[in-house]
């Protein structure tokens, strides 16, 4: 392969991944509109979506060991698999709100942010109990086709996930552009107290933009499931450090902006890790983090100023 | 003696009493301990618990003093670990060269020639200054990760501090050439004391643990009760007021970084000389997660908590578990349980931490053991305590004006102007005022008076124009340089620092007389403790000026305070920086017209005394009483000034504060 | 002027606290149907909380605010706004980052399921055609005046009953505030009660039928509009005496 090829190849890999860190950028982006937290938790439910996925599928009676489907029956597996795993770990998400979050709310400081630590090693460590510390084989449910364009090559499971992510995408888009409860949640993320005057219910607000940020998390762990074709415990920490860095990059708060931190971050991995080395991954996206944290807190799109200390 | 006489001796006591007897006591206790316990497994644990205390005590520096989260602390225990690690170890085998030629007389390296090759430098330095220079390498990396953190709001900088911490393990585990990577260092070699080698066992890490961790103890204590301790508090209370009380918080953050990540490199050189060996996976994130449980688990900024924090959790991880897990598979036993049969409880720890962060957060923010504050009660007629008029104002310090006065006015405002959006706070504002006067700004809502307070004080900077003080440019100046100079402010919605007590406010109003450094806090020489004496005088001069309002109530934390008490205290912590010209923001807000009164008789003796006052008010029957002269803003526009008769009559003035009659009826 | 119409709000000798901070020391007031009341007063008077209090930002620590009879001092904002009561603000309070028609578009968030929003927006374009011209420009790239026109017209949208106005002259040149103040003299003539908390008493006493003027959290004058423009009390109360 050329050099040029490599490259292709490796942008359509980085276009792929960076859905999935968008899909997980932007629930957590959505939470922090709305109420100013950094919810660590956030990617222990996408690591908890990828086991919730395992038992859902089960249930249907794919195993690791099944072959792939395709046609009418992979359709409706798709489409009950993510259904499913969605509602269930958007309802996590409710209930981490409810239980844990709602107490500190009005906590100034960086209370909340450490509950939210405290969440996320609960959840991991519930799953490393339940499932052990070795890494889970995710079923291959989409079958292996590739397809050559010029000299890289795409696979089918690119292009579902792609598609899957950009429905997603469009269908909230929708909804917070569109619809009145959409632009409820827009009101509430701006101006809280003059969204109350409108009689707007903020408290319910919340646990919405909760149910739907950690839907999406679910979404996005489906995608890691399908696409790597394993889980374990442990995944929430890399993924979620890359999905954070695309929410900061993008402009933290803003719904577009996690989807364009999310791209580029993905492009930075599979380019990243192509001509300077897989391991330095991490180095390379933390220092990004770091970087943009220090001299531009907005971020690339972002509107909300971060207030300073 | 019955339990509760003995009790109510020892609430009696004052805390330099009771420390005088409780350490001798514990430091008894931890000498006997191991000498009196037959399992040397015991001792083993109990040495290991040492560095948990060292890296909460560390911790408790940056996080609990100073109110900045670290999440990557345990990076800082990876470099004092490595750091020792590779000195002490054969990892490193650079080419000899002259230039180690001392270090070998020294003793701390030696050379190895083998048959055919170069010969290369063998180090084996000794753990004594191994700890010093730990300490100090580490002090560094602290400043450069806190650096970038700066200017951050509270959860960004913990952030940031998260990221640092994950670099760390990943350099550690990628850079083979420095620390043999994912496999760790091993073979790294033990203390040896005057030629008695530590080797394997734990008796003798035991009892240098425990002089470590009395050590991390008496500094913890000794910074906490200094000119740095305060300083650290009052940035973590309110960074804006510290720095409007002189206290620089870039120099300060960064030492909060550098003292914690020192004692936290401390604890990692300890660690690794007893373990002998040093893995990346011993520094990850989960181990600063464990490090903030103890921290949150005992009370932020608690001494005598997150010390006994963070014996619980040693013990926890290495005793309490595996003995409950005993008596979890006998149940499963009893009911027949397969799984309880089978359960390891220590893979749990984690969970443990999870549920101890989230409950604490939730239930006990302040800790299970928070720091024990001695608040002395009150008798009635204190409590009762009337305002009155005429009380002798006396400050050993101020001077009342010379006649004839300086050649230049105190404070030279020239077209100054600032922009907020499209609105215009300060436009082209002159104002010119001579020491010894008492000049009130007034002006309706949002005329721009405030504005005027923070672009002399350096909260903000002007967009243009100059601000001289005393003959210097102070425009733009950082706050705490403008403090230094002479000029002191309270703020219209009253900062203090809310958790300090009404002496530690005014302690901190002293900041920028007094001179103490880290090293005079920790040692205390002659020269710091007179300065401290003096400095609690002057607070207690200051507070006589109040009467008996605000001196019974010396060690009450200020959040306890009725709301005129609280005025109070901001301006008695303002005037404890001595300054030439003092700022009051809406002083008498709040309070009722007798207080109002008794105020404005204490400002007009401040005059008296030397000190030039500028006075935002709006009560403005009082202002016109007390002014030498009133300056009137409208929209950042300067629209009168002069004697408070003729202001008060000036068209424009009445026109700006009840609105312009309408041209139709 | 519409004098003597029903009792729409009441304000019965209600207390508020900052923390140990006494803010209102037992004001009422009494609002009737078809009013302009215009409440008074300067810096820490207490008028703001007054606001705050009757959209349930504020509990009283003691004293009843009543609406159509009903105590509402205890009730969630979004309930108190559902049942007529449209705030304006204290510095508009616009959500900058949405379009002025999706700014009226929340102002009617309380009945989005019922009929005639589209009358009523015709209704807020025909008081001020600017906002029509500008429907699709997000509300934080106007100008001061121009929000508050979309403040004014995001509270009529549910053609609330009593329409609470939170210093509406703030930060305006005088030549707007009479716009401003002539729009709400407008506003009143189409049979919406005004209660207005300002600052700029010759403005707001010149459209008011009464008023009630707050000095340190008490009542301490109270009048129709002509009775409290000629008291030489007035003033005395923001200037201090003579």
């Amino acid at each position: 392969m050329s050099a040029f090829d490599v490259l292709f190849q490796q942008v359509i890999n980085g276009l792929a991944l960076g859905m999935m860190y968008a899909l997980l950028a932007l629930g957590f982006t959505m939470v922090y509109g709305i109420i100013e937290l950094i919810n660590f938790s956030h990617f222990s439910v996408f690591m908890t979506g990828t086991f919730v996925g395992l038992v859902v599928l089960s249930l249907l009676g794919v195993t690791p060991g099944s072959a792939s489907l395709t046609g009418v029956p992979l359709v409706g597996i798709l489409v009950v698999l993510f259904a499913v795993t969605m509602a269930t770990t958007g309802l996590l998400g409710v209930l981490i709100e409810r239980i844990c979050l709602r107490p500190v709310r009005h906590v100034s400081g960086t209370a909340p942010m450490i509950t939210t630590i405290g969440i996320a090693f609960i959840l991991i460590n519930l799953v490393l109990l339940t499932w052990g510390p070795q890494a889970q084989r995710f079923p291959q449910l989409l079958p292996n086709w590739r397809w050559t364009i010029g000299g890289a090559e795409v696979t089918f499971k690119q292009v579902v996930l792609f598609a899957v992510a950009l429905i997603l995408m469009i269908g909230l888009s929708h909804l917070v552009r569109r619809t009145t409860l959409g632009k409820a949640m827009r009101a509430t993320a701006q101006d809280a107290d003059a969204a109350r005057m409108m009689g707007i219910d903020v408290d319910r607000v919340v646990v919405l933009t909760f149910f739907l940020g950690s839907a999406l998390a679910g979404a996005g762990s489906l995608f890691f499931g399908l696409y790597y074709g394993f889980t374990g415990y442990y995944i929430g920490y890399t993924t979620g450090l890359r999905a954070f860095t695309s929410a900061v990059l993008g402009g933290i708060g803003s719904i577009p902006g996690a989807v364009l931190g999310g791209v580029f971050i993905g492009l930075t991995q599979s380019l990243g890790g192509q001509f300077i080395g897989v391991k330095w991954t991490d180095v390379i996206i933390f220092s990004i983090l770091i970087f943009v944290m220090v001299f531009r807190p907005n971020g690339l799109l972002g509107a909300q100023t971060p207030r300073r200390a | 003696m019955t339990v509760r006489a003995l009790a109510d001796r020892w609430r009696g006591l004052t805390v330099a009493r009771r420390r005088q007897i409780l350490a001798p006591v514990l430091l008894g206790v931890g000498i006997l301990f191991p000498l009196v316990t037959s399992n040397a497994g015991n001792v083993d644990a109990a040495a290991n618990a040492f560095t948990y205390v060292l890296l909460a005590l560390g911790l408790n520096i940056v996080v609990g003093f100073a109110g900045l989260l670290d999440l990557g602390y345990a990076a800082f225990f990876a470099i004092g670990a490595y750091g020792y690690g590779i000195a002490a170890s054969g990892q490193l085998r650079p080419e000899w060269s002259n230039l180690w030629a001392p270090l070998e007389w020294a003793g701390q390296v030696s050379r190895l020639a083998m048959p055919g090759q170069p010969a290369t430098v063998q180090f084996h330095f000794s753990f004594w200054p191994m700890l010093a220079v730990s300490a100090i390498i580490c002090a560094i990396f602290g400043m450069l990760f806190g650096a970038p953190t700066l200017r951050l709001r509270g959860d960004y900088l913990a952030i940031v501090t998260l990221g640092f911490g994950e670099i760390v393990p990943v350099v550690a585990r990628n850079w083979e050439g420095l620390t043999n990577g994912a496999q760790g260092l091993g073979g790294i070699r033990t203390p040896k004391l005057f030629g008695f080698d530590f080797g394997f066992s734990p008796y003798p890490y035991y009892f240098l643990g425990l002089a470590l961790a009395a050590v991390g103890v008496w500094i913890s204590i000794r910074l906490q009760e200094s000119r740095v301790g305060r300083a650290w508090m009052a940035i973590r209370e309110d960074e804006l007021a510290a720095g409007a009380m002189g206290v620089n918080h870039v120099h300060y953050k960064l030492l909060a970084f550098a003292m914690g990540a020192a004692v936290g490199g401390l604890g990692g050189t300890f660690y690794v000389a007893k373990l002998t060996t040093a893995t990346p996976d011993m520094f990850t994130f989960p181990v600063s997660v464990m490090v903030l449980v103890m921290v949150v688990l005992g009370g932020l900024g608690s001494i005598r908590g997150v010390v006994l924090a963070a014996l619980f959790v040693a013990f926890l991880q290495s005793v309490i578990l595996q003995d409950l897990t005993q008596y979890v598979h006998v149940l499963g036993r009893v009911v027949g349980s397969p799984f309880l049969q089978r359960v390891e409880l220590i893979t749990s720890l984690e969970l443990i931490f999870g549920l101890i962060l989230v409950l604490m957060m939730i239930f006990r923010r302040e800790g299970l053991w928070p720091a024990v504050r001695r608040v002395s009660a009150l008798t009635r007629e204190q409590q009762a305590a009337a305002p009155a008029r005429g009380a002798a104002v006396k400050l050993s310090w101020a001077h009342p004006p010379v006649a004839g006065g300086s050649a230049h006015p105190l404070l030279q405002l020239e077209r100054l102007s600032k922009q907020f959006g499209g609105l215009s706070a300060a436009s082209d504002i002159n104002l010119t005022v001579h020491a010894g006067e008492l000049v009130s700004i007034i002006g309706p809502n949002g005329s721009g008076k405030t504005t005027l307070f923070n672009l002399i004080t350096g909260l903000i900077r002007p967009d243009a124009g100059n601000i001289r003080f005393d003959g210097q440019d102070i425009a733009g100046r950082p706050s705490h340089e403008i403090v230094a100079h002479g000029v002191a402010r309270t703020f219209q919605n009253i900062r203090l620092f809310n958790n300090l007590s009404v002496l530690e406010n005014l302690l901190v109003g002293e900041h920028v007389r007094l001179e103490a450094s880290v090293l005079g806090a920790i040692f205390r020489p002659p020269r710091v403790r007179a300065e401290e004496r003096r400095a609690v005088s002057s607070a207690l001069e200051v507070l006589e000026i109040f009467g008996n309002r605000l001196l019974p109530r010396l060690d009450h934390p200020v959040y306890g305070l009725s709301y005129a008490n609280r005025r109070r205290t901001e301006i008695a912590r303002a005037i404890m920086t001595r300054p030439k010209l003092l700022l009051l923001d809406e002083p008498a807000a709040g309070m009722n017209p007798v207080e109002t009164l008794e105020l404005m008789d204490l400002i007009k003796a401040l005059r008296d005394l030397g000190i030039t006052v500028i006075l935002i008010e709006h009560k403005l029957d009082v202002v016109m009483d007390v002014s030498d002269r009133v300056v009137v803003l409208d929209h950042g526009v300067k629209i009168a000034e002069g004697a408070p008769a003729q202001v008060r009559s000036d068209e424009r003035v009445i026109e700006a504060y009840l609105g312009r009659r309408r041209r139709t009826a | 002027m519409r004098p003597g119409g029903q009792l729409l709000l009441e304000f019965r000798n209600v207390h508020t606290h900052y923390g140990s901070l006494h803010v209102l020391k037992g004001v009422s007031y009494e609002i009737h149907e078809g009013e302009i009341v215009s409440l008074l007063g300067g810096n820490a008077s207490g008028k703001s909380t007054t606001m705050k209090t009757v959209l349930g930002l504020v509990r009283p620590t003691e004293g009843t605010v009543s609406f159509r009879g009903e105590p509402i001092h205890a009730l969630r904002t979004s309930e108190i706004v559902k049942r007529g009561i449209a705030p304006v603000p204290e510095g508009r309070r616009v959500f900058p980052r949405m379009t002025i028609l999706e700014n009226l578009e929340m102002g009617r968030y309380t009945r989005r399921t019922e009929p005639g929003g589209d009358e009523e927006l015709e209704r807020v374009f025909s008081l001020f055609p600017v906002l029509r011209e500008r429907r699709h420009q997000l509300a934080g790239t106007m100008s001061g005046g121009e929000q508050q026109m979309l403040a004014i017209g995001r509270a009529l949208m549910t053609r609330p009953a009593l329409l609470c106005m939170d210093e509406p002259s703030m930060g305006l040149a005088p030549r707007l505030v009479e716009e401003v103040f002539d729009i709400i003299r407008a506003i009143n003539e189409q049979g919406t009660t005004i209660f207005v908390i300002e600052q700029n008493v010759n403005m707001a006493l010149s459209i008011a039928h009464r008023g009630y003027v707050l000095q340190m959290g008490e009542v301490v004058l109270n009048g129709t509009a002509q009775e409290l423009l000629e008291n030489p009390l007035i003033q005395k109360a923001y200037l201090g005496g003579t």
